[in-house]
């Protein structure tokens, strides 16, 4: 379960203080599928920033699985990240150097896991999100939706119980887009947590909840 | 581990010419220091090698040397030469004699340094290293006999002189038996200008009974420096004189040497260091350009999980691949400019100069660039590491 409570971030923009995020209480439950919406600037992001743990709240707290993350250190959140968490970008945010097969392996190699075994669970990861004829391929070499799809295979590379989304659809046409919900449903079904920002209402309407975000705010 | 090597490979690849240009850095730099410090030796060795052979002599002289100046006292007698014999531990003494006088060749005259000795002694000391060119070296009985040196042979005088031809040596005549080669430098100013005559020729020619050097074997190389000592007493006594004589053993000339070689080669890898500091400053630009070119793509490892020492392990890992692939061709480089170099020192000096390349100056230098790349590298790869992974991630 991922609970954050009075959850507050504020940034500094050089003289001016911007608060991101405002007393944000949410419950997501192991399982869940949840859709979060609202316009630019609502807090959309910075909130699943703090849920994925690659960003510090600067009041009140994120707990996963009880577990306050603003407690832990670096290193173990590096290893939150790595283990329990997926993160998908709207970016794809690929290593451009390598292929699709060692992209979804590097998670597992940060794990420190042998390069067979490793190899081994990337290309099942692969397989899994249909890029089998991809494995070679460099992300210059791939339409917007492989790579994205090849970002959800690494995103899953170590067996994550939570799959967090930015956008994951942002970045590619509509037919791709709901080749990936297709995928994120999967996934949900197998009994992971997803967590998915968006603004479009499509997409949203397959989650099965809802929250709505504006200035910094979760609204009911 | 192997993972980690090919990701560095590959981030190296990606950036093909800059990284050549690092590698090129570290290349000269490291070549560099082991070229200068392989012909040090290599200069050092030739020079005290030739000093060593001559290990047992002592080189005993009328007058005072301070600094790097001779300033000669006067003359030895017979009766010094007498005396020395009485020393414990001596093999064999020469005296030898030298002025310089008017010589006369076809009508043209030079004022030139003749030398006189004994012939045994001089063609150990002198034939043997230098060689001649033409003729043959002096007999004891040769009194109207001559062996020139090179440049009493060629530059002279308006005609070169050869084997048999006639010098007139102050007002008496002499026949040119042999002609040296020309000398090395460490030989160069002993021969090259100098008429060498029998020791009973030059007393006559020069007109006098006066030693002007005498050179000294010892039985045992150990005892050199006492016997020196003693010699310079007993002359010093027979003039009534503090300082008028000066022995010099080879073992004191090498180690005057050794302290010469010391400052050259303290001065060689100044200027070498200088150019490794250099090296080392573009290391670390490379680096810390690659680390912001690549601020994002840490940003994403960052988020998928890997550690800071992750991170920082990628990027020295990069940085000493670079300086270890410098380090190695500069030592390969610096053989070769080491051999080029001391091939042109022996050409230039005419001593046989080769280069000696240690096998520490070789493991020195690969540590050297190693060490050089981690700690250039430290600073941009600590810098990548202590990232936070939403910024980074959101750049570029």
């Amino acid at each position: 379960m991922i609970r954050t409570e009075n959850l507050t971030k504020v940034y500094r923009m050089g003289e001016v203080e911007v608060q991101a995020l405002r007393d944000v209480n949410l419950e997501i439950q192991d399982g869940e599928f949840i859709a979060i919406i609202g316009p630019s600037g609502s807090g959309k992001s910075t909130l699943l920033n703090m849920i994925g743990c690659l960003d510090k709240p600067t009041s009140g707290a994120v707990l996963i699985d009880d577990i306050n993350t603003g407690k832990l250190s670096e290193n173990e959140l590096a290893e939150i990240r790595r283990e329990k968490i997926g993160f998908i970008f709207q970016q794809f945010n690929l290593i451009h150097t390598l292929n699709a097969l060692e992209n979804v392996a590097l998670p597992i190699f940060f794990a420190g896991v042998r390069r067979e075994k490793r190899l081994k669970r990337a290309e099942e990861q692969l397989v899994k999100v249909g890029l089998e004829d991809r494995i070679y391929h460099k992300p210059s070499e791939m339409s917007g939706g492989e790579q994205q799809r090849v970002a959800i295979a690494r995103a899953l590379s170590n067996d994550p119980e939570i799959v967090i989304g930015d956008e994951p659809t942002g970045n590619v046409d509509t037919e791709a887009g709901n080749a990936i919900m297709d995928i994120l449903e999967g996934l949900n079904r197998e009994g992971r947590t997803i967590i998915v920002v968006t603004h479009d209402a499509d997409i949203a309407a397959r989650a099965g909840r809802t929250k709505r975000m504006r200035d910094g705010k979760v609204l009911d | 581990m192997i993972d980690k090597f090919l990701m560095a490979y590959r981030s190296i690849r990606e950036r093909r010419a800059r990284s050549i240009l690092t590698v090129l850095g570290i290349v000269v730099g490291i070549a560099a220091i082991v070229s200068l410090m392989s012909v040090g030796y290599g200069m050092e060795e030739a020079i005290t090698g030739e000093l060593t052979a001559m290990a047992d002599l002592i080189s005993v002289m009328p007058g005072k040397i301070t600094g790097a100046t001779y300033v000669e006292l006067g003359g030895f007698t017979d009766r010094d030469v007498k005396d020395l014999q009485r020393i414990g531990g001596i093999k064999d003494i020469s005296a030898m004699t030298y002025d310089a006088v008017e010589v006369e060749y076809r009508n043209k005259r030079a004022p030139i340094f003749v030398f006189g000795g004994d012939t045994k002694e001089l063609e150990g000391f002198y034939v043997e290293p230098v060689g001649l060119k033409e003729g043959r070296w002096l007999r004891e009985n040769d009194y109207k006999g001559c062996v020139i040196g090179d440049r009493v042979a060629n530059d002279f005088f308006d005609e070169v002189i050869q084997v048999n031809d006639k010098l007139i040596i102050n007002g008496e005549k002499f026949i040119v038996v042999g002609v040296f080669e020309k000398a090395s430098t460490l030989y160069a100013a002993d021969v090259d200008p100098h008429i060498f005559l029998t020791l009973r020729a030059s007393k006559e020619v020069l007109q006098t009974d006066e030693v002007k050097y005498i050179m000294v074997r010892v039985y045992d190389i150990d005892e050199a420096e006492e016997i020196a000592e003693e010699i310079m007493e007993v002359i010093n006594d027979n003039h009534g004189l503090d300082d008028f004589a000066t022995a010099m053993t080879m073992g004191s000339m090498i180690e005057l040497m050794g302290d010469i070689f010391n400052i050259i080669r303290g001065v060689l890898v100044g200027i070498a260091a200088i150019a490794l500091i250099v090296a080392s400053i573009g290391i670390m630009n490379t680096m810390l350009m690659s680390v912001m070119e690549r601020t994002h793509e840490i940003g994403v490892m960052k988020a998928i999980g890997a550690k800071s020492r992750d991170v920082l392990s990628l990027f020295l890992l990069e940085s000493s691949m670079v300086s270890l692939v410098g380090g190695v061709l500069g030592c390969g480089l610096g053989v070769i400019v080491a051999k080029g170099l001391s091939f042109v020192a022996s050409m230039a000096s005419g001593l046989e100069i080769e280069a000696i390349v240690k096998p520490e100056v070789i493991l020195g230098g690969i540590a050297v660039a190693m060490i050089v790349g981690v700690l250039s590298g430290f600073y941009p790869a600590r810098k990548a590491s202590k990232m936070s992974p939403v910024e980074a991630v959101r750049y570029g």
